[in-house]
């Protein structure tokens, strides 16, 4: 989906280690969707520092913590929720582009346009599915607010705060694949 | 008629999902194959920890599994299903729950979040795995123990032990590479099979720390469309298959055991009553912490000290 | 049930599954990306088969799945290898391994293997590799005048052994999948790892003493011993953070997932050390970091929903009989496994391949009283494959992004034939003595 390529020129966003910078498509929203993203790459690094103060706590000093493991979980646990609308934005999901990259560039910018209005009408509706999971995660049957915590020693609250995430990023997948296909239709009309 | 999915919190596999398959058998064969019950194994649809959720939702109609995954949503799930230390055999577990008010407080807790409560069973008391010789409380002292999700962790603080939250996946490496010293983790039986009495040669049994609630329930708005007659013979083959789970997993447990004896490498331990009282005076602590954390834990603890008061434990 | 004005649940599973596999196909050539591929048949079936009140298990099992402690690992070993890639430690390792190949035919071709193997055992993925090796190793062997299909194929396939060779992605994500030991995975495949480098250290021989032309002739200039120390240091900083991370692991210090860390804290130090650390460096391996496993975990949450969906329908059910109804030889069974596993290498990546299969496939091995453990070493072997097979060849994607513009994609496709023959070769000795496992 990103600028016509030739035809030998391979696409490393096919690929699942591939990367690829914002295209113009993805918009003013693309472009606050990588600068925001620097906080979740960062949660991945404090996690390992997390893991490794874990270790050395346990082995050298005998003392293990009992957040060290759900802290890290819960860090991890936003940046891949944010990875997936990270990547929509720079538009490099994996793909099969066997076919696609024959097709006409006009024939491309039509299959980029359903293709994005399908995935944000798919997104839709997860995200009325994850608000039904957050009304159980946030509330009680009595109507009380209570966020639904691990129920482990420490306790924290991070499962009610990871599904109120996961309907945060569903409403940002709608509205970014929405952006992507009023763009693509720019640009076919000229 | 009706046709049920329940999904289970054990593999396909387990002895324990094979029981639970002979439930909803016994349903079917007595129910004249009026009630078909289909068991699916853990993960299936939603995760071990989803499927209440999922049940209220009618995604599933029923679940088979540990009380204590829904202690995130109320601490009272935690303590009801696993007030550590107050039971020495599964049968006082299934009174209290049946005759000494657990099931009223299961029912409530459950009902409130659309659910209704079938029946209880229980794998029985699980043994505890160690590489190190345990005599009690005082050798715990700076054990490094995996402990799974649930204030039981907190218990084993108290007594000196260091908890470690590993996934049930990574207990065997843990174990076997050193990385824990002892772990919470299943029967003796399931324990032996698993070759962990192998890695760790000093298994506790019967274990000290554990009897997990093992719940059977469905979505109330279907149990309410059960004619009166099946709601009864729903209720009364669960009590069925909790005994044949029961005695069945005992004599695993024997067996297991006489295997684990005749190897020179293994040293089963056995706890005083003293040292097992030692430690449920930890557990009946962290009990009072926990009741004051929801007004449904306080109802639970008043229940189940009044009960265990009553029977002289406590 | 809400009537949305098409009901799936009448076409029965035989055809429930004809027409969900034939969407997910069609949709996948449209180049609509995989994980929202696999999402959109996943939402069409659950609002289909069982109404709208049954969408929020798809978000219930995306929930499970981005909190699972294993999987923390992922994002660690990918940390790793973009920091490593980052750096010059790879560069220097290159020069040092100059030492062992010394003075035999093919000696640079051979001295790339032992390099792809010592940054396997390094790091757990294949892209960062491939790229360093089509770098650093690729120019030199074709000014030296190796055949160029023999260097193409040297780099490609000794890149991919990152995850033959623990740690390894490929092995954690299937052991999350299977819910296997992960520690147990990667015990068992070291020497199959080992053994495939072995075949690829033979053919490199093979080929420089028995085709003529095909390696140059051995360079005879001495080494001094200064200059040997020199390149020896190389070797100091990659071997101590394998003995880190594989150290922690087997010597009872910490569980897989925390090693994943310790390599991290690895790699950051040789970096240090090196001078080579800045904010600039880490801040660019995070973000790549996360743009992998955003992708990663997307398909894999696109899987587990289909997945759930699926079960939900009753369908593992279904086509565990129709696999387990082939033959009544478990051989037979694993065999077509295999050619099922080869076909999706040659279209997909294997995450998807991983996450799609092995959910159905593993309790079939399980029950046929195969060794779970065995046969992920198995299908990470068959994974090896699948980074070379065209049309979709991730190891020929990687080193196209680096190798000179006349090297097409089709001559690097034509190199890599005889090593697939090599990784089939050692495929099929897995199968037939499943003891090279150690199992
Ligand atoms: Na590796
Ligand atoms: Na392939």
């Amino acid at each position: 989906m990103t600028a016509d390529r030739h035809p030998d020129e391979i696409d490393l966003a096919a690929t699942s280690e591939g990367v690829g910078p914002i295209p113009a498509e993805a918009g003013t929203m693309g472009r606050i969707v990588d600068r925001v993203a620097y906080v979740f790459a960062a949660g991945i690094v404090v996690s390992a520092a997390v893991l490794l103060s874990e270790v050395f706590l346990r082995y050298v000093l005998n003392r293990p913590t009992i957040w060290a493991h759900e802290l890290t979980v819960f860090l991890c646990g936003l940046a891949f929720t944010f990875g997936g609308l990270y990547c929509t934005c720079r538009n490099s999901h994996i793909r099969v582009v066997l076919i696609y990259d024959w097709l006409s560039p006009g024939l491309r910018r039509i299959f980029d346009i359903v293709i994005s209005i399908s995935c944000a009408v798919a997104s839709g509706f997860f995200a009325y599915a994850a608000w039904h999971m957050v009304t159980r995660a946030v509330w009680t049957p009595s109507g009380e607010i209570r966020l639904e915590t691990t129920g482990s020693a420490w306790s924290p609250p991070t499962p009610a705060l990871i599904k109120i995430f996961i309907f945060v990023i569903m409403v940002l997948l709608v509205v970014q694949f929405l952006i992507f296909a009023v763009n693509y239709a720019r640009r076919a009309r000229g | 008629d009706f046709t049920f999915k329940f999904q289970s919190s054990d593999p396909a596999g387990n002895p324990n999902f094979e029981f639970q398959k002979g439930w909803t058998d016994l349903v079917a064969e007595k129910s004249g194959g009026k009630i078909k019950i289909e068991l699916l194994p853990v993960g299936s649809v939603v995760e071990y920890n989803e499927t209440l959720d999922a049940v209220a939702a009618g995604i599933l109609d029923g679940q088979i599994c540990d009380s204590s995954y829904w202690a995130g949503k109320d601490p009272a799930f935690g303590l009801i299903s696993n007030p550590v230390g107050a039971w020495s055999a599964p049968e006082q577990m299934i009174d209290f729950v049946e005759n000494g008010g657990g099931k009223e407080l299961m029912q409530e807790l459950l009902g409130s979040y659309g659910l209704h409560f079938i029946g209880v069973s229980t794998p029985g008391l699980e043994a505890f795995v160690s590489r190190v010789p345990l005599e009690g409380v005082a050798d715990l002292q700076g054990v490094k123990v995996r402990t799974p999700e649930g204030p039981i962790a907190n218990v084993f603080a108290a007594a000196g032990a260091s908890p470690v939250n590993l996934p049930s996946s990574e207990v065997f490496t843990s174990i076997d590479k050193g990385v824990v010293d002892a772990a919470d983790y299943s029967v003796f039986s399931v324990n032996q099979q698993q070759g962990l009495n192998g890695v760790a040669p000093h298994p506790v049994y019967p274990g000290f720390h554990s009897l997990p609630l093992v719940e059977v329930s469905m979505n109330s708005a279907k149990w309410d469309a059960l004619p009166d007659d099946m709601k009864v013979l729903m209720e009364e083959t669960v009590k069925e298959f909790q005994q044949t789970q029961l005695a069945g997993n005992r004599a695993a447990d024997e067996a297991a055991l006489a295997e684990a004896e005749a190897d020179p490498a293994i040293t089963v331990h056995n706890w005083s009553d003293e040292e097992r009282a030692k430690f449920r005076a930890l557990g009946v602590a962290e009990w009072e912490k926990l009741a004051t954390q929801s007004p449904m834990s306080q109802k639970v603890f008043d229940t189940l000290t009044a009960y265990l008061r009553e029977k002289g434990m406590l | 049930m809400m009537d949305l004005g098409f009901n799936l649940q009448a076409l029965g599973i035989e055809w429930g599954t004809a027409v969900m596999f034939g969407m997910l196909i069609a949709l996948l050539l449209t180049g609509m990306p995989l994980a929202f591929v696999t999402l959109l048949v996943a939402l069409i079936f659950a609002l289909g088969w069982f109404g709208p009140m049954s969408i929020p298990l798809i978000t219930s099992r995306v929930y499970s799945f981005v909190m699972n402690f294993v999987f923390v690992s992922v994002p660690m070993f990918v940390l790793m290898a973009a920091i490593l890639d980052r750096s010059g430690i790879a560069r220097d390792l290159f020069d040092a391994m100059k030492l062992f190949a010394g003075r035999i035919r093919g000696s640079v071709a051979i001295q790339t293997v032992f390099v792809a193997v010592i940054l396997a055992a390094m790091s757990g993925i294949i892209g960062g590799e491939i790229v360093l090796l089509g770098l650093l190793a690729l120019p030199q062997m074709l000014r030296l005048g190796y055949d160029r299909g023999l260097a193409i194929g040297v780099v490609c396939a000794g890149g991919a052994l990152g995850t033959m060779i623990p740690p390894s992605i490929v092995l954690i994500i299937y052991g999350l999948t299977a819910n296997v030991s992960i520690g147990e995975l990667f015990t068992a495949s070291f020497l199959p790892g080992l053994m495939l480098a072995g075949f690829y250290c033979a053919y490199i021989l093979a080929r420089a003493y028995l085709t003529p032309g095909a390696v140059p002739d051995v360079d005879p200039t001495p080494v001094s011993r200064a200059e040997k120390m020199r390149l020896l240091k190389g070797l100091a900083l990659p071997i101590f953070v394998v003995a880190a991370v594989l150290g922690s692991i087997y010597g009872g210090i910490a569980s897989v997932t925390e090693a994943s860390a310790i390599g991290v804290g690895g790699v950051v130090l040789s970096t240090i050390l090196r001078g080579e650390f800045s904010y600039a460096l880490l801040r660019g391996a995070a973000m790549q970091t996360l743009a992998t496993v955003g992708m990663i975990v997307w398909i894999g949450i696109g899987a587990t929903a289909i997945v759930g969906v699926y079960n939900l329908m009753g369908g593992v059910d279904f086509v565990s009989e129709m696999i387990t109804g082939i033959s009544d030889n478990p051989t037979v069974i694993v065999l077509v496994m295999m050619a099922i596993l080869f076909f999706l290498g040659a279209f997909l990546d294997w995450v998807g391949i991983a996450l799609l299969t092995m959910p159905i496939f593993v309790p079939i091995i399980v029950d046929l009283g195969m060794d779970p453990v065995w046969f992920g070493v198995v299908f990470c072997m068959n994974m090896q494959v699948s980074f070379l097979s065209p049309p979709f060849g991730p190891a020929a994607f990687y080193l196209k992004s680096v190798a000179p513009p006349d090297i097409t994609l089709g001559i690097i496709f034509r190199s890599l034939l005889p090593f697939i023959g090599l990784q089939i070769v050692a495929l099929a000795l897995l199968i037939a003595f499943p003891g090279i496992t150690g199992r």
